[in-house]
């Protein structure tokens, strides 16, 4: 945190922000319009077979057609994201708190901690189908496995850069470790787990599509891969997009809980 | 080290001095990592008094502020606040801090953050207590009407004068202040100069305020010592003999030129490197 005043700062970031947002999405969109009508106009003219590229109004048509399969199937996705994300954070957060608050656990933890995130962890699919079956349990494990890392290793930094004269200030009267964890050391490092948990999300949609992938009956994943062992490439994509769908609509939920929870956090201008 | 060199040359008599003397270090040296940060300190600090710490960087005033607040403790000497060791005195609540950077808390409001310290000080105390405490403390340093203003809406000076309302509000002896307006600019520092002087005049404090400001030092201060480096000590005591209450037109004054010449060769001189004596 800077000696600046920066009320005014802040006020004008967000008025240009906001004509950036604006101005920023008309580009977007009309690069993502042309880039549907040369996709169309490319499958048409070169009549390629739609097994290979199906064409998006070929993969409309297979939205609508399969509507109420696919949204079946991303109920049961989404549900998996929203519960292993859940778990992935409080798992993460309770790491950040055991390592930072005692002491001798957190030099033993964190070294391990590190060690484990360097393991492929989609790699451990199939070992978690072959111990949890193919229910919801191997789903929440390899998303935990996948996405706490962020939240404990941000929350940790967060926790750790609260400055030595605020401590000082802490300990001249008598705060107990518990104290200055919860006081300040927790709420301080919200913004930085806050930003740890919007890369959790993202990562959580990951682990859910690689544990469907890995074995399952139901959910966005299997519905991929079934439908590329039909050569239903047009499903296959209708069901990518519905993916994509459930990434963004995670990532903007951690946002706004993030606006919820800090609202003291700077804010970076968005487009 | 010269003994009269230490007390202030002329002023009050001497046995008014040790009996009012609220803060003494007796050979204070303290060795960090194997350096010899500060050697032999004695001081004396009168109950009420306004005492600046001025010296080059690396002298060790910091330091020497942190072994009186208790946060670092001496390799030798003593350090008494009235009777008790610094850390006993900083647990009775008779030690307020401020820092350079306020170093307030960012999800809460000027007033909480006014009464954050004492809330930890004094459990017994009730959320409303602290409301209004805090305000009570906002008031004194004049932001009675930002109570409800997070600190990124406040100017560096404002949040400068919410950790002093922080440290008033545990109702300290003494006021420990390490470059408090260091980060400031220079109208908004003597702007606080003058607050901080207005405060200690109503409520009594004894300050200690260490600085690097010359024209800082003798505005608000009744004594500064000077500091020399390698090893750090304390090479001059000057009285400030300029009557109180004071404001900025003293600096206008030709005895506070006069002052200002003689603090800035004390301080030329303190940037020689002395020999262990």
């Amino acid at each position: 945190m800077s000696d600046q005043p920066i009320t005014n700062l802040s006020e004008s970031r967000f008025a240009s922000s906001w004509s950036q947002a604006t101005g920023s999405w008309l580009p977007a969109v009309i690069l993502l319009l042309a880039t549907i009508v040369v996709w169309e106009a490319v499958v048409r003219v070169f009549a390629i077979s739609a097994f290979i590229i199906p064409a998006p109004t070929e993969i409309a048509q297979s939205l609508i057609a399969q509507w109420a399969t696919l949204m079946q199937a991303t109920l049961v996705t989404a549900g998996e994201i929203l519960f292993g994300f859940l778990v992935s954070v409080l798992v993460g957060i309770a790491i950040a708190l055991v390592i930072v608050r005692f002491d001798w656990l957190g030099r033993a933890l964190y070294p391990l901690v590190v060690l484990f995130q360097n393991v492929p962890k989609v790699a451990l699919a199939p070992i978690f189908i072959l111990w949890f079956g193919y229910g919801l349990a191997p789903k929440i494990g390899l998303i935990l496995v996948i996405a706490f890392f962020p939240v404990t290793l941000s929350m940790l930094a967060g926790m750790q850069a609260v400055d030595r004269s605020l401590l000082s200030l802490m300990n001249s009267v008598g705060a107990s470790p518990t104290q200055i964890l919860f006081r300040i050391r927790v709420p301080h490092s919200l913004p930085n787990l806050m930003a740890g948990t919007k890369i959790a999300a993202t990562l959580s949609v990951i682990g859910a599509i690689v544990g469907e992938f890995a074995g399952a009956s139901d959910g966005l994943g299997y519905v991929i891969q079934f439908a590329s062992t039909q050569l239903d490439t047009a499903l296959v994509f209708a069901a990518l997009l519905l993916v994509s769908v459930l990434g963004i609509a995670f990532y903007y939920a951690a946002e706004i809980l993030e606006r919820i929870v800090v609202p003291w956090a700077p804010k970076f201008s968005r487009w | 080290m010269r003994i009269e060199s230490i007390r202030p040359a002329g002023g009050r008599p001497a046995h008014i001095r040790h009996h009012d003397d609220l803060i003494s270090a007796k050979s204070v040296s303290v060795t960090l990592a194997r350096q010899l940060v500060l050697q032999n300190i004695d001081l004396s600090i009168p109950k009420g008094s306004f005492v600046s710490l001025i010296g080059p960087s690396g002298c060790g005033k910091s330091t020497l502020l942190k072994v009186l607040a208790g946060l670092v403790n001496p390799t030798s000497g003593s350090v008494s606040i009235a009777g008790l060791s610094p850390v006993e005195a900083a647990r009775k609540r008779m030690i307020g801090l401020v820092f350079q950077d306020a170093n307030l808390l960012p999800w809460k409001n000027a007033v909480d953050n006014a009464s954050m310290l004492l809330g930890i000080a004094d459990k017994s105390l009730s959320r409303a207590d602290l409301r209004a405490r805090g305000q009570e403390m906002l008031e004194l340093v004049g932001l009675g009407d930002s109570a409800h203003k997070r600190p990124n809406e406040l100017s560096g000076g404002m949040r400068q004068r919410v950790a002093i309302a922080r440290a008033l509000a545990l109702d300290p002896a003494v006021l420990l202040m390490d470059e408090p307006f260091g980060a400031l600019d220079a109208i908004t520092r003597d702007q606080m100069g003058q607050s901080l002087l207005e405060i200690w005049q109503r409520t009594g404090k004894t300050i200690v305020l260490v600085t690097h400001s010359i024209d800082e030092a003798i505005h608000l201060s009744r004594d500064v010592h000077v500091l020399g480096i390698k090893p750090g000590r304390i090479t001059e005591s000057l009285d400030i003999g300029l009557p109180y209450p004071r404001d900025l037109s003293v600096t206008e004054d030709p005895e506070f030129v006069r002052l200002v010449v003689q603090l800035r060769t004390m301080l030329r001189a303190s940037h020689q490197p002395g020999g262990a004596s």
